[in-house]
């Protein structure tokens, strides 16, 4: 009988991460992208690309980020392809394929998706994966996270992804409609605020929203400035050096206010008893989880409430596959079945 | 430590479990869990709000006052739910003195209290034809504890012979048995409306309904208590976390009598899942729920209640509310074995 493969993913706007039970772990951007026309076919000599393959290439290909706020677009064929592709691609990395030694017949998969997912946008994202894999459970994200990390009793998860920030209280139950939160101001939303600030400050330099992203990623910040962010961008078709150190920080500083009233708001809706346990573990996953100085500011808003601590992950990357692999591998055989499709 | 980690991985399979019935319910494309109505809860809520602003403070400044051990006796109804089950007990005397969140412990359900509505010289609501509410309430009990018996589980009956059991009583009777689930069951009765017929379910909660208001007070008549008692009662049990448990159990037993019932009897109406103060819902330690299996004042439904057939149909709907209840939080049998 063949092996078993056990694969938790976490299926982000932005990156789409994977680690399998075989020991795999790998991350890829969410973008996939189709040749655009023949003579790309022929410069590119594949037919789909998927990752930042297809960023660098997006020239020549008709691009698509399937995972808008981290939910697969419905009524988009494209997209529902798009989904299909980067799936395979992630599971194709760790040694599923067709041909390989491991088939889909064999794989148990848990699926992250945003708090706020509804159940049709579950079933939707169920029947976009037929035939790729065929063992499913799809858990809301943040749960993920708190179950990888073992968090499962008075700890609130904030996730900061590309299209949403996150907000799961764990109460030692499976989340339900009252424990989670989600918000669309998120990575996106500040690089949609970085560009247009960078704009209104250099109006003649060219910048793209991939290069803000970039930037961001290397070093946002809220609070104090850490260090001078200078960066090169070309200026009438010359590079040249632009400070953006106050746009970087009015962009993600964006995000305190909503993060720190819904943390707030989850907060008080915990039973009393519970509130300080909360307080002092809150964990900030997910890219935004990298803002510098983000952990502080809530720190400081948590001190009007009586303080409490809280935790930033050394590797928000694959906290949430993670966490999908342990439930993948901890769900019983019997529960396997009743997922299959 | 080693109980500690058997205690993350009670809670481990336990979260697992709900994550797959979350999933499974998706692929049945059913709508999720104990949905609430909003708008009435956000109502609840603000009309709420200046009490538990107060709570919150009264419980907030002995937190800062002071370390926070004395703070927590300021909530003692919620301590006394968790230390109810004998399990819970041992865990956290040996490794951690604050209460859990019972939320965080499998429920079992071995032990359901099954408690027939009224009896004796309180013969609840009556039919034009003389048919009793404490006569059908009593079948349908003595009915859906065959069948619990017949699939494993334990019953304990409040009442098994038509006398009267004070309502105190009864809710004594279920918290001293060790019951795990307490299963009330009566029959509406409305005057003014005889046209209409249908199933109710409820679970404690305080309500600004005045014709609930009338019911608790009609159903709780001989309790001793007033409705203002009861509304203070409720008020102190508000942050209790065996709300939750009980209104996912109102749930699951208001979906399979309307479901099952209405095969039978097409013209019957779901009012739905409510909250309200009866007392043996306030008193009693376990999750509680009162169900309403029909109405003595549509003579239709009157003359269904009077045959055994159609007893036999609520109980078997009971029945399977309570296993579905059951299997959702954790099946005894698989439990056991």
């Amino acid at each position: 009988m063949a092996e078993i493969l056990h694969v938790g993913i976490d299926l982000g706007t932005s990156r789409s991460a994977i680690s399998a039970s075989n020991g795999e772990r790998f991350v890829v951007d969410s973008f996939v992208g189709w040749p655009a026309d023949m003579v790309a076919k022929k410069v590119l000599k594949r037919s789909v690309l998927i990752g930042h393959d297809a960023v660098s290439n997006r020239t020549m290909l008709d691009l698509h980020r399937p995972l808008e706020r981290g939910l697969l677009k419905e009524g988009s064929d494209k997209d529902v392809e798009a989904v299909r592709e980067l799936l395979k691609h992630l599971l194709g990395l760790v040694g599923v394929s067709a041909n390989g030694n491991v088939n889909a017949e064999n794989v148990r998969a848990v699926v992250g998706v945003p708090a706020a997912a509804l159940r049709t946008n579950k079933q939707y994202l169920r029947n976009a994966m037929k035939g790729i894999v065929d063992s499913l459970l799809i858990v809301s994200e943040p749960f993920a996270v708190a179950y990888g990390l073992d968090a499962l009793l008075h700890t609130m998860i904030i996730d900061i992804g590309a299209g949403t920030t996150d907000f799961c209280v764990m109460k030692g139950r499976y989340p339900t409609e009252e424990d989670q939160r989600t918000l669309t101001v998120a990575g996106d939303s500040i690089d949609t605020q970085l560009l247009k600030l960078i704009e209104e400050r250099y109006p003649q330099a060219n910048v793209t929203v991939y290069m803000v992203r970039e930037w961001k990623e290397k070093t946002s910040f809220v609070g104090s400035a850490p260090e001078k962010i200078v960066v090169t961008a070309p200026v009438k078709g010359v590079p040249t050096d632009l400070d953006i150190t106050n746009e970087m920080k009015a962009a993600c500083e964006t995000l305190v206010g909503p993060v720190i009233e819904t943390m707030l708001d989850l907060l008080a809706k915990v039973e009393p008893e519970f509130q300080e346990r909360v307080r002092n573990n809150v964990i900030l996953s997910g890219g935004g989880g990298l803002i510098r100085g983000l952990p502080e500011a809530l720190e400081e808003a948590l001190k009007s409430v009586g303080g409490g601590k809280v935790k930033y992950m050394e590797d928000p990357v694959f906290v949430g596959s993670d966490g999908g692999l342990a439930l993948a591998v901890d769900a019983p055989d019997g529960d396997w079945e009743k997922l299959s499709s | 430590m080693g109980m500690r980690a058997a205690r993350m991985e009670r809670v481990k399979r336990r979260l697992l479990k709900q994550a797959v019935a979350d999933n499974v319910d998706t692929i049945r494309g059913l709508p999720p869990r104990a949905v609430r109505p909003k708008n009435r809860f956000v109502k609840i809520w603000l009309r709420r709000s200046p009490l538990l602003m107060i709570f919150l403070t009264l419980a907030g400044s002995t937190y800062l006052a002071s370390d926070p051990t004395p703070a927590r006796d300021t909530i003692a109804p919620a301590k006394i739910i968790v230390a109810r089950s004998p399990r819970a007990t041992t865990s956290l005397a040996s490794f951690d003195p604050t209460p859990i969140d019972s939320a965080a412990f499998p429920l079992l359900v071995r032990r359901v209290v099954i408690d027939a509505g009224h009896g004796g010289n309180d013969p609840g609501a009556t039919s034009m034809k003389h048919l009793t509410e404490k006569e059908v309430t009593l079948d349908v009990a003595a009915r859906l504890k065959a069948l619990l018996e017949k699939n494993g589980f334990e019953v304990v009956i409040t009442r098994g012979e038509d006398r009267l059991v004070p309502l105190r009583d009864r809710a004594r009777l279920a918290n001293e048995s060790d019951g795990d689930i307490f299963i009330s069951i009566h029959v509406n009765s409305i005057e003014k409306h005889t046209a209409s017929h249908g199933i109710e379910t409820y679970f404690l909660g305080a309500t600004s309904d005045p014709s609930l208001t009338k019911l608790a007070a009609d159903e709780n008549r001989m309790s001793g208590y007033s409705v203002a008692d009861l509304h203070k009662l409720v008020e102190k049990m508000y942050a209790d976390a065996r709300r939750d448990e009980s209104h996912r159990l109102a749930s699951s037993i208001q979906q399979e009598l309307f479901g099952n019932l209405r095969t039978v009897d097409h013209g019957l109406d779901n009012w739905g899942v409510k909250r309200a103060p009866f007392i043996v819902l306030v008193a009693t330690e376990m999750p509680a729920i009162l169900t309403e299996i029909g109405c003595m004042s549509n003579d239709a439904e009157a003359a269904m209640l009077n045959k055994s057939e159609y007893r036999q149909h609520v109980a078997d709907a009971l029945y399977r509310g309570i296993r579905a209840y059951a299997s959702a939080a954790d099946a005894p049998q698989k439990k056991g074995t």
